[in-house]
């Protein structure tokens, strides 16, 4: 990597040599290499630790990934697929109380806004009468969904699971990277990284109060009972799978544990009359609300791609008579498409005539001949991102590239403009992460916040933390050798002090004794009293 | 058979499980103590709450500092942190409380029962006591709270899987499950009445319920009922809902009235005139009462009440269970 500046800490240390790459933003270190005001207990409990308690805390979270079977498949360079320990690092992000409200506040916004913008595309299409959002680029995502016009979700929602990327700019502040409201996977990680942390290194915790992320599985089960239709019964949910072989099966399997519903895959659903059933050993069983976790492509065959096996025929009967509530609803892929990113500042002035309170990342459409032209002058510095592809598929980082690769990607752009977008390269924000020799370094960090739309917007404190774990790589999905952090909301003293109060006053109760007994306890007691 | 044998039996039982649900708790108190809920004040599950657990008294307003009281075993023990207080109740032999006490005094009784468990069953305890010796526990309690407490919970399930598979189901293996079914309603009586705040519970509509959400988890992880409670009761976890599982629920192991029954099954086995036998009787009163309460719906402002009258009555019954089986062991052998 080109200009380094290097910054070194003090002392023979975790962190001695520590470099911060030229244009990032370390959440953890300054400048000068002192820890961030917020995480010096932080620093100085993980210098307690040291390399080799670190390297040690490491096997045992390997072991334990392993043994709860914690993993996901990679292919080795032979080809093979296997199953490797979850990456998580275990050095933690860390944000500040103020942070997380900004993020919070920016996110609730950005949701409502992509909501309302979903409502409207199959409906009015008010945004596309006033001129903002061209119709034919909507229409020609290959996200939107026809037979969906026209429905209304229950509870106006439509957007029930949301997570957008979120990176840190060089100088601090806060941009949108991408959106993700159809099935935004990685929430399972946050529970489960939590989980590992407190376990595998608890002296970490000390002196920090973090904010708690287990309560997730309720606030999702409170949303999906929220949107369900209307009965006297309470409704049903359920967690759809596409089965064991997806990919994400682990995360759906972990939902469905964690509320307590059932777990099903298609041939478990019917629907009979636009009233979908589950099939159960007391008969058929009316479902309220279907989390589902495949895409719209594949959930009903009458209606989308005829060769689905993984689809409930008549599904979308069904929802179109609304009894049945199905989160994320469909057709909701249009509004996180990569080229409609880039109007959801517009959409947040639009719909709910607010600023936006957290940015985009400049995005150039290259549809116009001009800002094409642009582009591919300016190529070496932008990143490119294929608008149909996910999990780091495709994307093209100019300053990376060799003088071939660029001279390729210019060629395949000017050939077909409308399926890529341009981006300008934002420097991703670094934390401390363990290296292989036990020491740590600057590695680079996206954010995903998990929000849940029931009656209001939820968000969990915090989120995914996913790390690059190769030096200077700016691509953290776990696909390609990405790992993933504990993410830490602090909490400021003033929340506490309204529940002081009441929490001094609990004392435990005055329990019985404990009882000790058996022939040993009476002999003693006999020889003793025997004895006099 | 032989009443000092039965009591061993008996008390081998509620040492194991003892030394299982201390771990749990020891377990639960870490996590909620390092994951934080809204401070460590309000959690349920706090050390001191833990101490409490296992008899250590609070001070009495108007006495703050007391001396030794009758039967503490752990006197004035409230002012001390978690570095000190679990390797106290994990580690240390001179502490009766410690989840190595209670193992090595069932390894102890173990050895006096050989002839009477099965062999599987004997070298599942005796590993278990040798695996405790074996690796410095201290530095593993130090880094690693959880994989102590996870070996305790797994070395207790084989034991009684063992049982289970190996023991004949006579008077001696009733014996073993009575006291191990006493010691679990003991245990959870315990917890829950940590649990569940002084006065009455408030309303779900309170404000205040987000807390008491924090400590109705903390409490389900502390037990290890979490998933089951999640299957079988379709709502939220909060402490009205979490208190009601664990004290009624028929379906879990671990509650109060499951553990109650299988005691009650246990003793029946046992005795020989189960019909006139006073723990039996007191037992079937007790499992009576509280089908009544689950029936009629009591406020559950009144669920301290009667958490601490169920543990009052069960001490009444452990009384009892002395003075039927086992006080014959310890009378003088020749009359003056």
């Amino acid at each position: 990597m080109n200009g380094h500046k290097l910054v070194t800490v003090s002392g023979e240390t975790l962190i001695d040599g520590y470099t911060i790459p030229a244009g990032s933003w370390d959440e953890l270190i300054r400048a000068d290499g002192s820890p961030q005001p917020h995480v010096t207990g932080l620093i100085e409990a993980l210098e307690r630790l040291g390399p080799g308690a670190l390297q040690e805390a490491g096997r045992r979270r390997d072991a334990i990934f392993m043994q709860q079977g914690i993993t996901f498949e990679v292919a080795g360079t032979d080809g093979e697929r296997r199953d490797r320990p979850f990456p998580l690092d275990l050095v933690p992000r860390v944000l500040t109380a103020q942070e997380w409200t900004v993020i919070k506040r920016g996110l609730a916004q950005r949701i409502r806004a992509l909501n309302a913008f979903v409502d409207d595309v199959y409906h009015a299409r008010e945004i596309v009468r006033a001129g903002i959002v061209p119709w034919s680029l909507i229409v020609s995502r290959p996200s939107f969904q026809r037979p969906v016009h026209g429905i209304r979700a229950p509870g106006g929602v439509y957007t029930h699971i949301c997570g957008c990327d979120l990176v840190r700019a060089g100088d601090g502040s806060w941009r949108v990277l991408e959106d993700n409201v159809r099935t935004p996977s990685g929430i399972s990680y946050v529970l489960e990284n939590r989980l590992a942390m407190t376990r595998l290194v608890p002296e970490l915790f000390a002196g920090h109060r973090v904010r708690p992320v287990n309560n997730y599985p309720s606030l999702l089960l409170d949303a999906l009972r929220a949107v369900a239709p209307a009965g006297n019964e309470t409704p049903t949910v359920v967690v759809w799978t596409p089965g064991p072989l997806n990919g994400a099966y682990f995360e759906h399997a972990f939902l469905a544990r964690e509320m307590g519903v059932e777990l099903v895959e298609a041939s478990d659903l019917v629907v009979r009359d636009a009233v979908c059933y589950m099939r159960t050993t007391a008969g058929l069983q009316r479902v309220h609300t279907i989390y589902r976790r495949l895409d719209d492509d594949f959930i009903d065959p009458l209606e989308f791609r005829p060769d689905s096996v993984l689809g409930v025929p008549g599904l979308v009967r069904a929802y179109r008579a609304g009894t049945v509530a199905i989160a994320n609803a469909i057709g909701t892929g249009v509004a996180d498409d990569k080229a409609i990113y880039h109007y959801v500042p517009e959409m947040i002035r639009f719909y709910l005539t607010e600023e936006p309170i957290l940015e985009n990342v400049k995005t150039y459409l290259l549809s116009d001949e001009k800002v094409l032209k642009y582009v591919l002058e300016r190529l070496p510095e932008l990143v490119v991102k294929p608008t149909a592809e996910s999990g780091g598929k495709g994307v093209f980082i100019g300053p990376h590239a060799s003088k071939q690769e660029l001279e390729e990607e210019a060629l395949l752009i000017a050939s077909q403009p409308e399926r890529f977008i341009a981006q300008e390269l934002v420097h991703l924000s670094t934390v401390p992460t363990e290296t292989s020799d036990g020491r740590l370094a600057a590695r680079h960090v996206d954010l995903r916040p998990f929000a849940v739309f029931g009656e209001e917007i939820r968000i969990v404190p915090g989120g995914l933390t996913r790390v690059a774990l190769k030096e200077g790589s700016m691509i953290v999905n776990s696909s390609q050798g990405g790992g993933s952090k504990d993410t830490w909301v602090l909490d400021d003293g003033e929340v506490l002090e309204a529940t002081q109060a009441e929490v001094d006053i609990r004392q435990p109760p005055r329990l019985p004794d404990v009882r000790y007994g058996g022939w040993q306890g009476q002999a003693q007691q006999q020889q003793q009293t025997g004895g006099n | 058979m032989l009443a000092r044998i039965a009591q061993e039996l008996f008390w081998l039982g509620r040492d194991l499980t003892r030394a299982e649900h201390t771990a749990r708790m020891l377990d639960g108190a870490f996590h909620a103590d390092v994951a934080g809920g809204p401070g460590e004040r309000g959690i349920a599950i706090s050390w001191r709450g833990v101490l409490a657990v296992i008899g250590a008294k609070p001070p009495v307003p108007g006495q703050e500092k007391t001396d030794d009281e009758p039967g503490a075993s752990v006197p004035s023990l409230l002012t001390l942190s978690r570095r000190e207080i679990a390797p106290m109740l994990t580690l240390d032999t001179d502490n009766p409380a410690a989840v190595v006490s209670c193992v090595y005094r069932a390894r102890e009784r173990a050895r006096t029962l050989r002839d009477v468990i099965s062999t599987e069953m004997w070298e599942a305890l005796n590993g278990f006591y040798l695996a405790l010796g074996r690796y410095d526990l201290e530095a593993a309690l130090a880094t690693g709270p959880y994989s102590v407490y996870q070996e305790v919970k797994e070395r207790c399930a084989l034991f009684w899987g063992v049982l289970d598979k190996t023991m004949l189901r006579d008077e001696a293996r009733s014996f073993l499950e009575a006291g191990g079914r006493i010691e679990e309603a003991d245990m959870v009586l315990r917890m829950l009445r940590i649990a569940v705040p002084a006065g009455s519970l408030p309303d779900n509509t309170l404000d205040g319920s987000t807390t008491h959400e924090a400590e109705a988890l903390a409490l389900l992880q502390a037990v290890g009922g979490f998933q089951a409670f999640r299957r079988s009761v379709h709502q939220v976890p909060d402490l009205p809902s979490v208190g009601s599982f664990l004290l009624y629920e028929s379906a879990y192991p671990g509650s109060v009235v499951a553990a109650l029954a299988e005691l009650q099954a246990a003793l029946e086995t046992a005795d020989q005139a189960p019909r006139s036998s006073p723990p039996v009787l007191r037992l079937g009163r007790l499992i009576a009462d509280l089908e009544l309460q689950q029936r009629t719906q009591q406020p559950t402002g009144s669920l301290i009440e009667l958490l601490a009258g169920v543990q009052d009555e069960l001490g009444l019954i452990d009384h009892d269970i002395d003075e039927r089986y086992f006080t014959i062991a310890g009378i003088a052998p020749v009359h003056i």
